[in-house]
């Protein structure tokens, strides 16, 4: 609670004197809202639902993305783990890939899917592959040899061996990776919505400035900051409580 | 046949009249190195007998855990070969468990002491509701009942050799390979297992290849002791030990018997 009240003495502080200065003409910038007029727009927008259903609409293609980047990622990442030789073969054309910016592939994903959810995750899912696709290969690869002695020894089927020795086993390595992709999933999606997706918050972001609504832009940007840091906090708590789950805690 | 005929069958008589559960036929091992080939195993052969303990002894470096690799089936030969019950091995099979020196790092850290013997369970298509009874019951011979629910890394080292022994019991074995089981485990720990593993063999008539560095525990388990020796690894001595069972601690290892094997094969595992 001291904590809260100690961080945020500085922004409230800030706030204070932008509200003043701009109120008494200080602070004359036509780009500059009023924070009670910022927070005004954000809460109209609030109450239509526009914003929740941009948030929505950005949520959803940002998952989308993600899960199809999980997907991917865990199974390539293991096949290359496991095999040195695919990972001899396809590895090098994996390095050449991976320094291609997402956002590079736009046009190519517009003329492929059209406007719409499936190109904005496909922009989301190339971003996300990556550190994914990186941590599972490394966390296959540092499986315990003898684990898998001890799956060879009783003689479990190659998808036993992958669901009940291999992925667990990297699971918490992979998740690390994960991690690291969610952050990409948000700043892409939203990006992809700025240049040329027309949904979410990127697009209401970009209309906003477009149609001169510097204070629903200047809420949305806060609102923006709200949703990332409460992403950061569920994060935290997965992190936290995941010595919990692996109590064999060693992986 | 009982495991106490074949016992004494093997030991009196050899190979002659006792059945034979491994053959090792002129089995060589060559690993290519940066340096060229280095021989590890040179041409060695031998039998193991139905429900006997066949110990396998000697110093560092002279391939006793690669023979045992080979008798599980991980390892290839490069030449010669394993035969289980007269027909080649080719590669791992549950008949034939392998109980790891570092149970650190056999056991499955994220499941349970019961999650890790079910794994065996899983692996022979027993139905999960029959998990937990055939479970319960061989944690309750190993003496781990109170522990199942536990994790591996809230055990200390005899009770967790002790969760993989029970899962390799419950792959339901014919023989069991173990590659220094006791070797990281402190003195009295030690004793304890092998008095268990002893009461175990007899009970369930197993047959058992145990391998380790210490010459006394190869004498008090064994029916046979087989000294190794390194560069090339090969068989220098084979003894069979007509020490009476049950062993004890205590008596066995006073006996006369018991000490002069211990001299015996004590000069020769010096002299190499």
């Amino acid at each position: 609670m001291r904590r809260l009240l100690r961080a945020s003495v500085f922004p409230v502080l800030v706030i204070l004197l932008w509200e003043i200065t701009s109120r008494t003409g200080l602070l004359q910038f036509e780009y500059l809202s009023r924070p009670s007029d910022i927070l005004l727009a954000g809460y109209s927008a609030l109450r239509d639902g526009s914003i929740l259903l941009a948030t929505w609409q950005t949520f959803e293609a940002a998952l989308f993305g993600l899960l199809l980047a999980v997907l991917v990622g865990i199974l390539t990442g293991t096949m290359l783990g496991l095999s040195a030789t695919t990972e001899k073969v396809v590895g090098p054309t994996i390095e050449a890939l991976r320094p291609i910016p997402a956002v590079a592939f736009i046009p190519l994903s517009l003329l492929l899917f059209g406007f719409g959810l499936p190109m904005e995750g496909m922009v989301v899912a190339y971003a996300c592959v990556w550190p994914i696709l990186i941590a599972t290969i490394g966390a296959v690869r540092g499986i315990e040899p003898r684990l898998l002695e001890v799956a060879r020894a009783l003689e479990l089927p190659f998808a036993a061996r992958l669901w009940k020795i291999i992925l667990p086993a990297a699971l918490s390595r992979i998740n690390v990776g994960i991690r690291v992709a969610v952050g990409f999933a948000l700043v892409v999606a939203v990006t992809v919505e700025i240049i040329v997706n027309p949904r979410g918050l990127g697009y209401s972001l970009i209309l906003a400035q477009q149609s001169l609504r510097v204070d629903l832009m200047y809420a949305q940007l806060l609102w923006l900051c709200i949703v990332g840091y409460a992403i950061n906090a569920a994060l935290r708590t997965v992190k936290m409580a995941q010595p919990a789950i692996h109590v064999g805690g060693r992986l | 046949m009982s495991a106490g005929t074949a016992r004494v069958i093997a030991s009196k008589d050899g190979a002659a009249v006792a059945q034979t559960a491994l053959e090792v036929r002129d089995v060589s091992l060559v690993f290519n190195t940066a340096e060229g080939k280095r021989p590890i195993l040179d041409r060695i052969s031998f039998d193991v007998f139905d429900g006997e303990i066949l110990c396998l002894v000697g110093p560092s470096g002279c391939g006793k855990t690669t023979i045992l690799r080979l008798l599980a089936g991980l390892l290839q030969p490069s030449g010669g070969e394993v035969l289980f019950e007269k027909s080649r091995v080719t590669g791992p099979s549950r008949e034939r468990a392998i109980v790891f020196q570092d149970y650190t790092n056999a056991l499955l850290p994220w499941r349970t002491v019961a999650g890790n013997v079910a794994l065996s369970l899983e692996a022979r298509h027993i139905p999960k509701d029959q998990h937990p009874g055939i479970t319960a019951e061989l944690l309750t011979k190993m003496g781990l009942q109170h522990a199942a629910q536990q994790y591996p890394n809230q055990l200390s080292g005899g009770m967790q050799q002790r969760v993989q022994i029970a899962r390799c019991l419950a792959q339901q074995p014919k023989i069991l390979l173990m590659d220094e089981p006791f070797g990281a485990l402190d003195a009295m720990t030690r004793q304890a297992l092998q008095d268990e593993l002893l009461q175990l063999a007899a009970e369930q008539r197993m047959t058992v290849v145990f391998i380790t560095h210490d010459l006394e525990e190869a004498i008090y388990l064994g029916d046979r002791v087989f000294v190794l020796a390194s560069n090339p690894g090969r068989v220098v001595e084979k003894i069979d030990v007509d020490l009476p069972r049950p062993r004890s601690q205590l008596e066995t290892r006073e006996d006369r018997r018991f000490l002069a094997h211990r001299h015996h094969l004590f000069g020769l595992l010096q002299g190499h």
